[in-house]
């Protein structure tokens, strides 16, 4: 690509093609550019159009373009070719940073982004010069110019505050404070200088402002790994700037934006991260400043407004303030009465209010105010930091921070009393108070678990929450209802069980608020009492004692669904779940219309599914049902399928992806109840469960899984007899699972119900190809998951079929299959084998083979009887081999079987573990000997020669260990 | 966890978590790239202006020509004298030299070179029959030599080892102190020049000079010489020098002098900066009682290095670190950790740190000996670096230490104070202690405690904290975060539902390859 004008006319055509809205002009046009961005000039066409075109959307365009290619392309990955040639590499670096600081804003911008992307990878070693060139800028006097270089700078060096330190990343920053701190300081000095002479020219600050906010930015980036040798020399320069420049105040700067942070706000926030910053690691050297910022930045809390746009600001000088009050060497900075009570009253109260933006969330965005509020994504809140000051004073000052904080609770409960209408929120604020100081120790199960105290928690909620509650008007003061609510929610561990037992039925009438906030905060509090443990690990709570409100409480429930913004609140609906748990059989007699209405809300959740969480606690609802209702009485089934199968179907017409996992496990635990027969309802669905399109979602491989096992277990005669066409797709579905390495153990759970449910007559004629696909897979890709399940598998083959069929199926593979099988897999891998149903079942599988295989005792095989036993002996006495081999550290913890994280699992729709062997063997260590005994006296003394030439004497005691107690004896 | 690489690094400091020999060498942290001012109290390198204890009073050693002459002793006057026949301008050059390189601010050390005088100068060190020429050449060699390394390299060249060697023996005794004194300062230089000086047999003739009559003063320079003779890695001193060496070290750590006590530490401290085989050579000396008492002493000049010799030791092999808890190490240790100095308590934490990485025999000494109530204080209130030391020192604790102790470790406040730290502006401690977290779930998880300890880590605000991690800009930390959380704080709650987005059924048959299987 020659650098010419027709090209760069042709690139610019193009260029503008790719901002076309019609993705047929503008698709083509993209692709062609990444087609040809490979070859030799093709940046510097794009750095030519960005300086030169007459057009300004081309320049920015192509900006953003060269942006994005240096971001696909600059690096060098090993072992790949280079993508920009090395003439580009030098044009690009020795023009970019002159072009950069002569564009306008919007395009220095971008090529600021591809400085730093560069730099990254060049910097320092391959553009040694980047630094000086940008240094020498900072003399040029143009402040358009000198915020691009700082800019760069930021970009360049933020990455210092979150590396780990390394001798590679130390030397590079060393190498930037040499050429770097002197002249940044000496920029900084200067610019305060031109603040003091500017001071009326309001455009001239807005440059400077920004200018110094962008160096302080990078103060905070060049300071971050350890104190530098030339910041502490400066250190005085430094902190009294930035001292002064927290107590500063320009009426010019002062915006009246309320939401957007200004340039004095941005300054000063990032001046007291600097000072957190120094106070946190630097200690020692910054003692001498410490007392000093303290003073200005409570200063500059006191004084500083409620607007939304301060917020950041006042969120990071309080915690500036907790995060030092805390240290004991400062404790005397907060000592005196009037130094607290001043904080307290001048930082923390104002800090708690109750603001019209708190106001506005409650009522137009609850989910956001829930969120804030309840899940603690409150974060950068004012509110929570106010509370870390507290939490942080009361370290050393809990006594008298909590008087001091009495007194105004009570006098905002007075303010409140008199003109409750008028004066809300104060009593908000008092309860907000109340909470934050008592508040040591928190958690979601338990709520509240460490409180203050010195604050009495049931006075204060007999004489102030509990009023609220009780007032019949349920939608008056919603907020303060909502306070009640929560407080009675996260200090449930603190208040008597008689008080939890009284606000039960109030927590129900305020499902029926109308206040969103309001009706869920009741839904959730009923449901965190209701998981609550008493003595004896049962609920605290019990069903007998929630008798007399069963009705009201599921009544309220379902209404509390209906209010509009509530159809699919997730509260709600766990509320729902958790009192079918607590309730149980209660809840038997009014299943017929809560089915219904579950039904219904399935339906309709289900054209569009949008809340996971609630779809989750909607099925488990549901699953709790059908289990409730079935244990009394399992004929019941049939009317739960009458009235779910409908809506099944439809989910599974319309294919609804996010619902399927749930509706397998539905169906799993309804057909699981059924004594062994199997509905036709559910055989004409059959050979739909066989599409290749359901498996190819590895959400509905488990369920799956699940459900045809169960299917195999009620109807394995029945689908041998009238489906037995579907049988080589349901062992297509087997030979697709065990092909992968993070399911082949649902393609062996699949495998195992096969061998042990369907009539053996009728897979005969597949056995030898199953065994194949089992041998190709051991040979391509052996993993230690795989081993573990195929040694199950055989052994279950074996208990089935008996040892001979096994050895039989082997050796017509390939002659000597069986011993190679035994010698390099079973023997020396079988102390991998884990669970103890599977052990069992191995147990149980070698037994046979010992001792009902005349091959061992025969052929050439007879040499790996006595290993076998031995490694049998082991998988009873030795702790299980839990090792797996080097190469497989970095297989994915979700190939681990157990472990399904890409699976919505239902609680309540659980499997009972399934032991196929079960109590025909109790003891399989006594089967042993049984089994050694019969063969002994069959051919009597080969076995105790056997045993006698290679069994080593540890086992051998064990062994006789079991003789012992089968009472039995070799012969 | 995938943290493993970058912990690893620091790792392979401690003992026994480190095979690669090669990593042992970074034991010191300093060692690396410092941002940071040189440590304020370590001892110097090099010495100028040093008061010779043995020097008598000038006026009777030799007449003063120029009380205050040196303003008007032009460096042209100097090199005159001193190029002169006549040993009384020889004197009196050599004086003013000395005198104008002894001034506080830029000594002319680079004019005194250049002018070509280092010869002639060494030449008068030979000079047994004019002491005071001797003396002031001496002097103002030892000046020159305290500059940069290449002031020092220049002394070298010109000669001056070997006479200053054998000015050692000179019978007078402030001439061979002032020779001790320049030696000093060419040992202090580095490897290159200390080896020189080992090459040209010095250590003899310094050990010739100790006796029991030797002054104290005399003593004091000698011992700083010998320390700068052990000093400097890459390579460090010879084995054969450091066995010469010993014997003598040891018998000054057992005088009270407390200068000679804080030097003969530092040198201790160098040997055992290094490899085990180093560490070795140290401990079979048996001086590490001694150590271990002095690290009690009440002058912060000696305590410090006491205390780098015997943290230098603990990261040695498991056996040395056992013979440093036999000496008592963990019952001085408790009140070492609460000394008033932030840099003394730093050392501490970084010495327990090492014995936490031993096995569980010698964390349950550390346990016993009551360590765990000043390393919690510390991870509440220290000073940062002591406070990062210290959290390594959980950290080690928990990878090794038995579930019991692990359970003793976190009952003692130990978990609530590195949750604390978690908020701290440093990448690696976080991840650090995000890993003596994930150690403690894993001995939970032995005791069947996960659920308990997870609602003790919520309950301490530690659920908060590794959430707001999961944003952290490094990928490392927000991983390590997200595995936590996922393992041990999902409890029952929903997972989102991920699926691939891709007619009749699925066949099965096997391919038809020519197959035999060998597994």
């Amino acid at each position: 690509m020659e650098l010419n004008d027709a090209n760069l006319q042709s690139l610019t055509e193009f260029l503008r093609k790719t901002l076309d809205p019609d993705p047929t002009v503008r698709r083509p046009a993209e692709k062609f550019l990444e087609s040809v961005e490979g070859n030799q000039n093709y940046p510097l066409l794009l750095l030519t159009l960005l300086e030169k075109s007459q057009d300004n959307v081309i320049r920015v365009c192509a900006a953003v373009t060269f942006k994005n290619y240096i971001k696909r392309n600059w690096r060098i990955v090993e072992d790949e070719p280079n993508k920009v040639s090395d003439p580009d590499r030098t044009a690009i670096k020795a023009n970019i940073i002159n072009l950069m600081l002569s564009s306008p804003e919007q395009i220095q911008k971008q090529l600021s982004d591809a400085i730093s992307i560069i730099g990254r990878e060049d910097f320092p070693q391959k553009w040694p010069d980047l630094l000086t060139e940008m240094v020498t800028r900072f003399r040029s006097g143009d402040f358009h110019i000198i915020n691009g270089v700082l800019r760069t700078a930021h970009s360049l060096f933020k990455r210092y505050r979150h590396e780990f330190k390394s001798n590679e990343l130390w030397s590079e920053i060393k190498l930037v404070l040499d050429t770097f701190a002197l002249p940044l300081t000496e920029l900084f000095k200067a610019t305060i200088e031109l603040c003091q002479t500017h001071a009326t020219d309001v455009n001239a600050l807005k440059v400077l402002f920004s200018s110094l906010t962008l160096i302080s930015k990078l103060f905070y980036s060049l300071n971050f790994q350890d104190l530098p040798e030339f910041f502490e020399d400066n250190m005085e320069t430094w902190m009294t700037n930035f001292h002064g420049l927290l107590t500063l105040d320009n009426k010019l700067l002062q915006t009246d934006d309320e939401e957007e942070a200004g340039l004095l706000e941005l300054l000063k926030s990032q001046i007291c991260d600097n000072a957190a910053l120094y106070a946190q690691k630097y200690d020692e050297e910054f003692q001498p400043y410490l007392p000093r910022f303290v003073t200005a930045i409570w200063n500059l809390l006191v004084s500083t407004g409620q607007e939304v746009k301060y917020d950041l600001l006042v969120s990071n000088a309080i915690q500036f303030l907790a995060s030092v009050c805390e240290r004991p060497h400062y404790k005397h900075l907060f000592e005196d009465q009037n130094t607290l009570t001043s904080i307290c009253e001048k930082v923390i109260v104002p800090n708690m209010e109750f603001r019209s933006a708190d106001e506005e969330a409650f009522e137009d965005n609850s989910e956001e105010y829930i969120r804030r509020d309840l899940e603690g994504s409150d974060i950068d809140t004012r509110r929570r930091a106010a509370c870390d000051l507290v939490r942080g004073l009361c370290k050393f000052f809990e006594g008298p921070v909590t008087a001091i904080f009495s007194g105004y609770v009570n006098s905002m409960l007075t303010e409140y009393a008199k003109n409750p209408g008028e004066n809300w929120k104060h009593k908000d604020a008092a309860i907000y108070l109340v909470t934050s100081l008592a508040s040591k120790a928190q958690t979601q199960k338990h709520g509240i678990t460490q409180a203050n105290e010195l604050v009495n928690l049931n006075e204060f909620f007999v004489n102030h929450i509990l009023t609220d509650l009780k007032s019949p008007n349920v939608n008056e003061f919603p907020v303060l209802k909502a306070d009640a609510i929560k407080y009675v929610m996260i200090f449930r561990s603190q208040l008597p069980k008689e008080q939890l037992l009284q606000a039960v039925p109030l927590l129900i009438s305020h499902l029926q608020a109308e206040s969103t906030v309001e009706h869920t905060y009741a839904a959730h509090a009923l449901e965190r009492l209701f998981t609550m443990r008493g003595p004896n690990n049962t609920t605290l709570i019990t069903a007998a004692e929630m008798a007399p409100f069963t009705e009201q409480l599921l009544n309220n429930l379902f209404k509390a669904l209906a209010f509009p913004g509530s159809a699919e609140n997730e509260y709600i609906m766990k509320a729902i779940m958790r009192s079918f748990s607590l309730l149980q059989e209660t809840i038997v007699p009014y299943i017929p219309t809560l089915i219904g209405q579950l039904t219904h809300k399935l339906l309709l959740v289900s054209k569009n599914p949008s809340k996971p969480h609630f779809n989750h606690y909607l099925f488990e609802s549901l699953c709790l049902s059908v289990r409730i209702t079935c244990k009394a009485n399992p004929t019941t089934v049939s009317s739960f399928e009458e009235a779910l199968f409908p809506v099944f179907t439809e989910i599974l017409q319309n294919d609804v992806q996010e619902f399927l996992p749930y509706v397998f496990q539905v169906m799993s635990l309804l057909l699981e109840i059924h004594s062994n027969s199997i509905p036709s309802t559910y055989m004409a669905l059959f050979p739909h469960l066989l599409l290749p399109v359901l498996w190819e979602r590895t959400g509905n491989i488990p369920p799956l899984v699940r459900l045809l096992q169960a299917y195999l277990e009620k109807g394995g005669a029945t689908i041998a007899g009238s489906a037995a066409d579907k049988i080589p797709g349901l062992l297509g579905v087997f030979q697709k699972l065990i092909a992968s390495k993070a399911n082949d153990h649902q393609g062996f759970y699949l495998l195992n119900s096969i061998i042990e449910h369907m009539p053996p007559e009728s897979i005969t004629q597949y056995r030898k190809q199953i065994f194949i696909l089992l041998f190709q897979r051991l040979q391509s890709s052996k993993t230690t998951k795989f081993i573990k399940s195929f040694l199950v598998f055989i052994n279950l083959y074996c208990v089935k079929y008996g040892a001979i069929a096994l050895q039989e199926i082997f050796d017509s593979i390939q002659p000597k299959m069986f011993g190679m099988v035994l010698e390099k897999i079973i023997i020396p891998e079988v102390q991998k084998v884990s669970g103890a149903v599977e052990k069992k079942i191995c147990a149980v599988g070698i037994i046979k083979i010992l001792t009902e295989c005349p091959a061992m005792m025969d052929t050439e095989y007879t040499k790996l009887w006595t290993p076998l036993l031995q490694a049998l002996i082991g998988l009873f006495e030795l702790p299980e081999d839990d090792s797996i081999p080097d190469d497989e550290h970095f297989i994915d913890i979700e190939d681990t079987p157990g472990y399904q994280t890409a699976f919505s699992q239902l609680a309540f729709a659980g499997k009972k573990e399934h032991d196929p062997i079960g109590d025909a063997v109790g003891n399989p260590k006594i089967l042993l000997a049984q089994s050694l005994h019969k063969l002994s006296t069959a051919c009597p003394g080969r076995v105790p020669s056997m045993l006698s030439t290679s069994l080593n004497a540890e086992a051998l005691q064990y062994l006789q260990g079991y003789l012992q107690a089968a009472t039995v004896q070799l012969v | 966890m995938p943290t493993k690489n970058v912990t690893d690094e620091r790792l392979g400091k401690f003992k026994n978590k480190g095979k690669d020999p090669a990593k042992l060498r970074e034991k010191r942290i300093s060692e690396c790239v410092e941002l940071r001012k040189a440590h304020k109290n370590e001892s110097f390198m090099k010495r100028r202006n040093v008061t010779l204890s043995s020097l008598p009073d000038e006026d009777a050693l030799s007449p003063d020509y120029s009380t205050d002459a040196v303003s008007v002793y032009s460096i042209e006057d100097i090199i005159k004298d001193v190029n002169d026949h006549n040993k009384e301008a020889q004197t009196r050059g050599c004086q003013a030299a000395r005198k104008l390189l002894s001034q506080e601010s830029n000594p002319p050390l680079k004019e005194i070179i250049d002018a070509g005088l280092l010869s002639r100068f060494v030449s008068f060190l030979g000079m047994n029959d004019e002491p005071t020429l001797q003396f002031e050449a001496a002097w103002a060699l030892t000046n020159i030599a305290s500059g940069t390394s290449w002031h020092t390299q220049q002394v070298v060249e010109s000669g001056a080892v070997p006479a200053f060697i054998s000015l050692l023996a000179s019978p007078m005794l402030h001439i061979s102190e002032q020779a001790v004194w320049a030696l000093g300062n060419i040992a202090g230089d580095g490897s290159a020049s200390r080896d020189i000086l080992i090459e040209c047999n010095v250590i003899p003739a310094l050990l010739a000079r100790i006796s029991p009559d030797t002054p104290v003063g005399y003593l004091r320079n000698l011992t700083w010489t010998l320390s700068n003779l052990c000093r400097n890695k890459n390579p460090c001193p010879p084995l054969s020098a450091v066995l010469q060496m010993l014997p003598s070290l040891i018998q000054l750590l057992h005088l009270s002098d407390k200068d000679i006590l804080s030097d003969a530490c530092w040198a201790i401290s160098y040997l055992s900066d290094g490899e085990n085989e180093r560490i070795d050579v140290v401990v079979k000396t048996g001086i590490v009682p001694r150590l271990v008492e002095l690290m009690g002493h009440r002058e912060l000049s000696v305590m410090t290095p006491a205390l780098r010799s015997i943290g230098n030791i603990v990261s040695g092999s498991d056996q040395q670190t056992q013979a440093a808890i036999d000496a008592g190490v963990l019952n001085i240790l408790p009140q070492v950790m609460r000394h008033p100095k932030a840099s003394v308590q730093k050392e501490a934490a970084w010495a327990l740190s090492n014995i936490a990485a031993g096995p569980c025999k010698q964390i349950q000494q550390l346990i016993t000996c009551g360590l765990l109530p000043p390393l919690v204080e510390q991870l509440r209130n220290g000073d940062f670096k002591t406070q990062r030391e210290a959290v390594w020192a959980v950290t080690n604790f928990t990878s090794g230490g038995t579930v019991e102790q692990v359970v003793s470790l976190v009952q003692s406040g130990a978990l609530e104070a590195i949750i604390n730290l978690l908020q701290v502006k440093d990448s690696k401690v976080i991840l650090v202690i995000l890993d003596a977290v994930n150690n403690v779930f894993m001995a939970a998880e032995k005791l069947g405690e996960m659920d308990k300890l997870s609602l003790l880590v919520e309950e301490l605000g530690g659920l908060d904290r590794i959430e707001m991690l999961q944003n952290h800009d490094n990928e490392m930390i927000y991983r390590a975060a997200h595995n936590l959380i996922e393992k041990y704080f999902c409890g029952n709650e929903v997972e989102e539902v991920k699926v691939d987005s891709t007619e009749d059924a699925f066949e099965f048959r096997t391919a038809d390859v020519p197959r035999t299987f060998e597994f």
